[in-house]
């Protein structure tokens, strides 16, 4: 595998994935619902649920799926280089 | 899957971030040096594959799911490297408030050290049974479908052993959230067989069970003969073995 053609299947992934990622957002393809950790503590369990804890780094920017879209892309990417600088440390260099 | 900050008693935070921190140590030392540079954009793809994945919730009323992926990078590239993964992917997911900072080392612990080892596991038992059968990469994709739902019902039961600390969560509760995974684990298992064989047309040097991977040396668990995926299961007969 040389680096050229990793960089060559990586990138039209991550395209591939911020496309989809964004049609189904926008689409409104995603579903609302809780989870099924949440509805099953929460709503049939009938366990108090949390308020007023931490609501993400993004929380000022609101809620609606523009909002979702842009911190989602951002977040692919950082996972994407975070990804890139944790390996990049461990890995051999030949 | 994502336990926020809150529901559950203070200790049971705590000791799932000493154990899930401590693993991940281990899982980066065990890690370190075993792949060469030009796999870092593979693996750094695949940390955003299952961000992606884990972006939108699939509909499954009156809840939903989404993908864990935990089984799928552990056939990949080792139960070790995933659970590395998943570490990032959850702590990116902690800055936008899927699952809490305290929540940290329940969630690694659920979705990465539990989900990734025992699917594993279940997919290397399944692969070596079904590749007397067919061929090697027909039996990673059923084996790791089978696996990565059988992986989903076993972590959710794990939560629900955890969620048995709080106050009004029952064995009734335990059974439910099962139940409500068996459901899920379906959509984990299509969702994992599609990903998969994406990358087995298009990659299939990125995935450690197939013969000339680039992916074994950093997915040896152990030098024993059952951990390896090229190495038959010993069969005791009567008289012998074989």
């Amino acid at each position: 595998m040389e680096r050229n053609e990793s960089v060559k299947f990586v990138l039209p992934i991550v395209v591939v994935l911020i496309a989809i990622v964004s049609i189904v957002i926008l689409g409104g393809l995603a579903s609302g619902n809780p989870d099924g950790f949440e509805w099953s503590l929460f709503d049939y369990a009938e366990v108090a649920e949390p308020e007023g804890g931490f609501e993400g780094i993004w929380s000022f920017l609101g809620e609606g799926p523009v909002v979702d879209v842009i911190t989602g892309v951002v977040g692919i990417v950082g996972v994407l280089l975070l990804g890139y600088l944790l390996f990049r440390l461990t890995s051999r260099r030949d | 899957m994502h336990v926020p900050d809150g529901p559950l008693p203070l200790w049971v935070y705590l000791v799932f971030l000493v154990v899930s921190l401590s693993i991940l140590g281990i899982s980066i030392r065990r890690i370190s040096r075993k792949f060469d540079d030009r796999m870092v954009p593979y693996l750094g793809v695949l940390a955003a594959v299952i961000f992606a994945a884990q972006l939108v919730n699939f509909p499954l009323p009156p809840t939903s799911g989404h993908l864990v992926g935990s089984t799928l990078l552990a056939v990949m590239v080792g139960p070790f490297a995933a659970v590395v993964i998943m570490a990032q992917v959850l702590l990116v997911q902690a800055f936008y408030g899927d699952g809490g900072f305290l929540a940290y080392g329940v969630n690694l612990f659920n979705m990465g050290v539990f989900a990734s080892f025992f699917g594993w596991f279940v997919a290397l038992v399944l692969f070596k049974v079904f590749k007397r059968a067919i061929d090697e990469k027909a039996a990673v994709l059923i084996a790791t479908t089978i696996a990565s739902f059988m992986s989903t019902v076993a972590s959710a039961f794990v939560l629900g052993l955890e969620l048995l600390t709080v106050p009004g969560f029952g064995l009734e509760a335990l059974i439910v959230i099962v139940v409500v995974h068996a459901f899920i684990g379906v959509g984990e298992a299509v969702l994992t067989f599609f990903i998969l064989l994406y990358f087995i047309r298009a990659k299939p040097q990125l995935i450690s069970f197939l013969s000339g991977s680039k992916t074994a040396e950093m997915a040896k668990v152990a030098e024993a003969p059952w951990a390896s995926p090229q190495e038959a299961i010993p069969v005791t007969v009567v008289g012998g073995s074989t």
